[in-house]
Formats: C-alpha cells, structure tokens, sequence
C-alpha cells in the first residue's frame, strides 16, 4: 500500500491544508455578509484542491490531478462566482443578517463540535498504520461545522453552501487515502455534487419567484 | 447473466427516452410500463436461474448480485410496474384537466425513469462508495418528480427534501469513509477496498472502534432516506407534494433502496461488533420512527401525509426487525419489506384517483368513497385493512413473524411494547380512512379515474393477499438464502 507518512513533506502539508480548511470553516460560521460567507467557502475549496495536488504529487497519480483541477475551477472559482453573481446582481441580496441564533453562540456550537470530532476520532482510536491520521478528526470537525451552519442559516443558499463544506470535509478525508479510493466512485461523487447544486439552484429561483424571498424562514407552508 | 443485470437496470430508462424525444404522455407512459415490465421479467429470470449459484460479479467487483439483491431488485422493480401503469392512468387525466402542462409530462417522466433506473443499479452493486453515489443521484432525480407542479408547497418540499437527503446522505458518504478507514489496516487490492463482499468476508480483521462509528454515520445517514425519525422530516412533505404515483414510488423504492444500503452495513458489523452495538442502534432509531409515525397518524388531515406516516412507522418497524435479527427477525424484516411496498403503493395510487375526483388532499372533506367510486373507495378500504396488518393480507403474517423474533432474541418487553403501538396506529389510520369510505358522497363530482387506474390496484391487493395465505416456496427460499447471505 503506498503511504505518507506524517513527517514527510506532503504529510506535514496535508495536516496544515487540513487546519486552514477548518479555520475557513469557522470564517464561514462567523461571517455576517453574505459575500464574504461565499468567498470562504471558496477559499476553502482553494485549499483543498491545494491538497489534493500535494496528493497526487506523493501519490504519482493521474486521476488525483484530475480531481484538483476540478475542485480548483468548480468549487474553488466556478461556484463562488455564480452564487455570488445570482445573490448580489438576480436576488440583490446585500447581507444575510437572518441567522436562528446569535454569531457568537453558533462559534461556540461550532467550538463544541470540533472538540466532539476529536472525542470521537482522536488519532488512537483509528487503526494503526494509518497515514495523515490527524487529518480524520480535522475533516470530521468540518463536517460538523458545515451541518452547523446549514442549520443556523435561514437562507437557502446559505444552507445549500452549508451542504458544500459538509462536501468538503468528506472529501479532504477522502484525500488522505485517495490513492487507492476507486476513482470512478470520486468522480461519481463529483458529478452528483454538481448536479446536486444544479438542482437546488432550480429550486431556489422558482421559490424566489414565488415567494419574493428564498429565506428558508419563509417556508411555513408545510408542518406538522 | 451480465446483459440481464443491464437490462433490468435500462428497462424503465425506456421512458425517459421516449419522453425526452417528445412522445405524449400516454404513448410515454405505456412505454415506461413496457419497459418496467422487461426490468421485471429480467428480475424474476435472475432470481429462477441464480439463485442456488454463487454471487454473480463483472467489473471488478462494481457489478456484483447475490440473493439479498435480488430480493431487493424484485420489490423495486414489481413497485415501478405498478407505479409506471398508474402513472398512465394519473398524469393523462391531469393534463386533460389542464393542471399538468405537457411539459410538466415530459420532465415527470424523464425523471421517473431515470429515479427507478438509478435504484435498480444501486442494487447491483457491490461497491459501497458506488452504492452511495447512485442512492445520491436517484435523490436528485426523484427531487424533480417532488417540485413537479411547481406550487409554492411543491417547491418547499422538494427544496426540503433535497438539502436534507442530500446532507444525510454525505453522513452515509462520511461512514462508507471510516469502513474504509477500519479496513486500512488489510492490504487489500485496490479494486476490492470498498467491495463489499471483500469486506464482509474479512470482517474479522477490521478495526472495530473505526466500524462502530462507521455503521452509526450509515444507519444515521441512510437512514435519512428511508425516512428514520429523527431524520424523517423532509418525509411527509415530499409524499404529500409529489404526484401520487410518484410518491409511490418513494414509499415503496427509495425507502426500501435506502434499507438496503444499511442491511449492507449491518451485516459486516454484526460479523465483527456482535449483537449487542448494532441491535441498540436499530432498536432505539426502530422505536422512535414507530413512536412518531404512530403520534403523527393521530392527527386527521391531509390523507397522503398520514400515509407517508404509516411509512415511517413501517420502516421503523423493519428497523426493529433488522435489531431483534436471527433467522426469524431477518426473515420477518425482509417479507415486511415487500408487504409494506406492495401496500403502499396501493394506497399511493389510491390517493391519486381519491384526489382527482375530489379536488383536495384533505381526509375530512372526503366522505362517501364506497358509493361515489366503488373501485378507489374498495381499494382504500381494503388496502388500508392490509398495511395495518389484519389478516388475511401480507403485513399480518410478517409483522406476526416479527414479534415472534422479538420474543425469542430479546427481552419481552420490546414486543409487547411492538403490538401495542400497532394496535394504536391501527385505531389512528383507519379511523381516518373509514370515515373517507363510508358516509354520503359531495353532490358535485370532479373526474373520474381512468379505467386503466383500476389494474395496478387490483394486481396488488391480490398479491397482498397470496402473500396473507401462502408464501410461494420460491420466495421462501430467496428470503432464507437472503438472510444466508447477511449472516
């Protein structure tokens, strides 16, 4: 089995690819204006795709090279950029001020979680051998952040962003064994999120049309 | 053997293809039954010449059938048929009604072949990071059929469902990761890491702190789909907004496609963890579903949510079956499967003609079914008797089956507790639905079912009751080999 291990070069840059993630990850759950929300997420997909090529560079391998590109020109720039052009030009969305709790409660959910990641995926739980294993409870945190802010933001595009970073997370624990996970399957996964994004956007024009807001506060039609 | 398992997954994409180059939506519609008819054909000839042979591979293990998949590819695919010809019936009468513009025709059944083509291939696969991206894409697709009618509730609850399925179903994507990770201590060949056969043969080499977490992520994350309280909120919307042959089609395939992928799951960790771990799980997820669905069915109101209801409580009954496990739990999870698809896709369809004739969806202005429209009103009544579990239908021997199972691998607190909660969820369901039967029927009246609505009906209450009086022996020997399979 081919392995990095933790003190090589592109060891060392995975872990710290996979803190800065998590440190976006946070910038997203503390960020009010709904710009700098998007620019995040995008950074973050920025930083992935950077650790995906440190991958595919230990790895030698094609398909991971592939993924990098992909997550570089669609996460990284092709989805900031069209949610920003629909949020600010479409929706003339400024700021998403429409959150269910306060700033600084969800950090210190988010703060929580990412201890609970730990909790449950520290280093000595995994099985042994296993390479980059700090980068487990990292993408694991970020998972949960991104479920956090899919739940503490009201807008629909906030939540379907919120989905992304979840995305993401599993995605940079994806990386650290991707050498070896089955590269149809990463690319299915990558297909389903585009056309995942493709189909909410649907969604949330007709919701916007019909309702003159897509706040997922809005939404009070079905309960019970 | 390799085409058959092709051509069961492409039959019904027959009508995505005629839709997509423009046929109306009878001529679609008959070409979406025609084709779940060769998907289901193809099925049955699977199960009568494999089943007593080993697994059927292809693809480096991306290809893979065995028993369980069969069994799981003959309900998906009998549920499509009745659905497909339901949904001739359906979407014709609504478009002459001017509610469904032939656009809105075409995309239904664009999507609805391509929902049921992408279920059937998650069932032939034997690769887990396989299984989730087509369980993800049959989301998307049956997304579509949600929103369809582009209603203000329509959207909500298509948008609902798709942020929601699709977050849980990364949950299950973040548990397929950590199986893999259990396993990172195998030198395994690349092909086979996530191939589960691979992996439930050598179950006894996985880490099992890794696997613990694992199998939690995938009953949390599918479970989402298969509509597991507390995940299973975006559930009732999405049956009571989509057209009713599409929500058919959720209650009696998603669901039961979701169950498959953590059966997969269950299996390899009851190989390494044992009873006690897996069994906690699906009881307690198992007997919050049953405890909601049931709470939920009390309330009278619009009558597809309270069946999307009685769904919820279903699974959490199969939940429960899948925890007491044996031979007879397995056993009884597998044939309530079945019971529980083949009725609810009844009623399902049920609904569609109660609402064409009606206008609403709302059970309280609905009286007088049995003498306004025998055929719908008899069906109703019949196929409500059946999902609740009376005899002589289906639901009553398998959910029998499943007590039984209760009180011979648990303590009997957990049947007792079982047959409780379905005797309330029977006054709560069926106080709803006689009253939509019996009394006087409205002066004015609005369409009438097609002829051709009454086939799917009838077909179905009849296998439900075979299944109530007598288990073809083929089918007998399919379940137990099933259960071989996972145990």
């Amino acid at each position: 089995m081919q392995s990095l291990s933790a003190t090589s070069a592109a060891g060392v840059l995975l872990d710290l690819s996979g803190v800065v993630i998590l440190l976006l990850a946070f910038a997203c759950l503390g960020s009010k204006l709904f710009n700098r929300y998007v620019a995040y997420y995008g950074a973050q997909s920025v930083v992935l795709s950077f650790a995906a090529g440190v991958a595919a560079y230990a790895f030698h391998s094609i398909e991971l090279w592939i993924l990098a590109v992909a997550t570089l020109a669609i996460k990284g720039i092709g989805i900031p950029v069209s949610a920003r052009r629909l949020l600010m030009q479409r929706l003339d969305l400024k700021r998403d001020s429409a959150l269910s709790t306060g700033l600084s409660t969800s950090l210190i959910a988010g703060g929580a979680l990412t201890a609970f990641a730990y909790l449950v995926t520290r280093p000595q739980l995994l099985p042994h051998g296993l390479v980059a294993a700090a980068v487990v409870p990292l993408s694991t945190a970020v998972i949960l952040l991104g479920g956090l802010a899919m739940v503490v933001r009201r807008h629909t595009v906030a939540q379907l962003i919120g989905w992304l970073i979840v995305e993401n997370g599993v995605f940079l624990g994806a990386i650290t064994l991707v050498a070896t996970f089955p590269f149809i399957v990463e690319a299915g996964i990558f297909l389903d999120l585009v056309a995942g994004v493709l189909i909410m956007l649907v969604f949330v024009s007709g919701l916007t049309r019909r309702l003159a807001s897509a706040s997922a506060a809005e939404l009070r039609e079905l309960q019970g | 053997m390799i085409l058959l398992m092709i051509l069961t997954v492409a039959g019904p994409l027959a009508g995505t293809v005629a839709a997509a180059c423009g046929a109306r939506a009878r001529p679609a519609g008959w070409m979406a039954s025609a084709g779940a008819l060769v998907s289901l054909t193809c099925a049955v000839w699977l199960l009568v010449t494999e089943l007593h042979r080993v697994p059927l591979r292809g693809w480096g293990g991306y290809l893979y059938l065995d028993s369980l998949s069969c069994f799981f590819l003959l309900t998906v695919a009998a549920v499509t048929l009745l659905a497909s010809v339901g949904s001739v019936a359906y979407l014709s009468a609504e478009q002459d009604a001017g509610r469904l513009s032939a656009f809105q025709v075409r995309i239904y059944y664009v999507f609805f072949g391509l929902f049921a083509a992408l279920m059937l291939a998650a069932l032939e696969t034997g690769n887990l990071g396989l299984l989730f991206v087509l369980i993800e894409a049959s989301t998307l697709a049956s997304a579509a059929l949600v929103g369809l009618e582009a209603r203000a509730s329509s959207l909500e609850a298509a948008w609902k469902y798709v942020i929601i399925s699709s977050f849980g179903v990364t949950i299950a994507l973040a548990g397929t990761l950590f199986l893999y990770y259990s396993a990172s201590g195998l030198h395994l060949a690349a092909d086979y890491r996530l191939a589960w056969p691979y992996l439930f043969s050598h179950a006894g080499a996985l880490a099992p702190q890794s696997l613990r977490l694992a199998f939690l992520l995938a009953v949390v994350g599918y479970g989402t789909k298969v509509g597991l309280a507390p995940m299973h909120t975006w559930l009732p919307d999405a049956h009571a907004e989509a057209p009713s042959p599409a929500s058919a089609m959720l209650s009696a395939a998603l669901l039961n496609t979701g169950m498959y992928a953590i059966i997969r799951f269950l299996a390899i960790a009851h190989a390494r963890l044992g009873d006690g771990f897996p069994r906690a799980v699906l009881l307690t997820f198992g007997f919050l579903s049953i405890v909601i669905g049931v709470l939920f069915m009390i309330r009278r109101g619009n009558f597809k949510r309270l069946f999307a209801y009685s769904s919820v409580e279903h699974m959490g009954i199969i939940a429960v079956a899948l925890g007491f496990g044996g031979l007879l739990g397995l056993y009884g999870a597998l044939l309530q499967t079945l019971n529980h698809a083949i009725a609810k896709a009844v009623l399902f369809l049920t609904s569609g003609d109660v609402s064409l004739r009606y206008r609403t969806r709302e059970a309280a202005e609905v009286t007088g079914l049995l003498a306004a429209v025998p055929v719908t009103g008899g069906a109703l009544l019949l196929g409500s008797f059946a999902v609740l579990g009376s005899p002589p239908f289906g639901v009553f021997l398998s959910e029998l089956t499943i007590v039984r199972a209760g009180f011979a691998t648990s303590s009997p607190v957990f049947p007792l507790l079982l047959l409780a909660l379905l005797a309330v969820a029977f006054v709560a369901f069926a106080r709803t639905t006689v009253a939509m039967v019996t009394g006087r029927p409205p002066d004015e009246s609005g369409l009438a079912a097609p002829r051709a609505a009454a086939v799917p009906l009838g077909v179905g209450l009849v296998a439900l009751l075979v299944l109530g009086l007598w288990i073809p022996a083929g089918l007998d020997t399919l379940i137990r080999h099933c259960v071989a399979v996972i145990s």
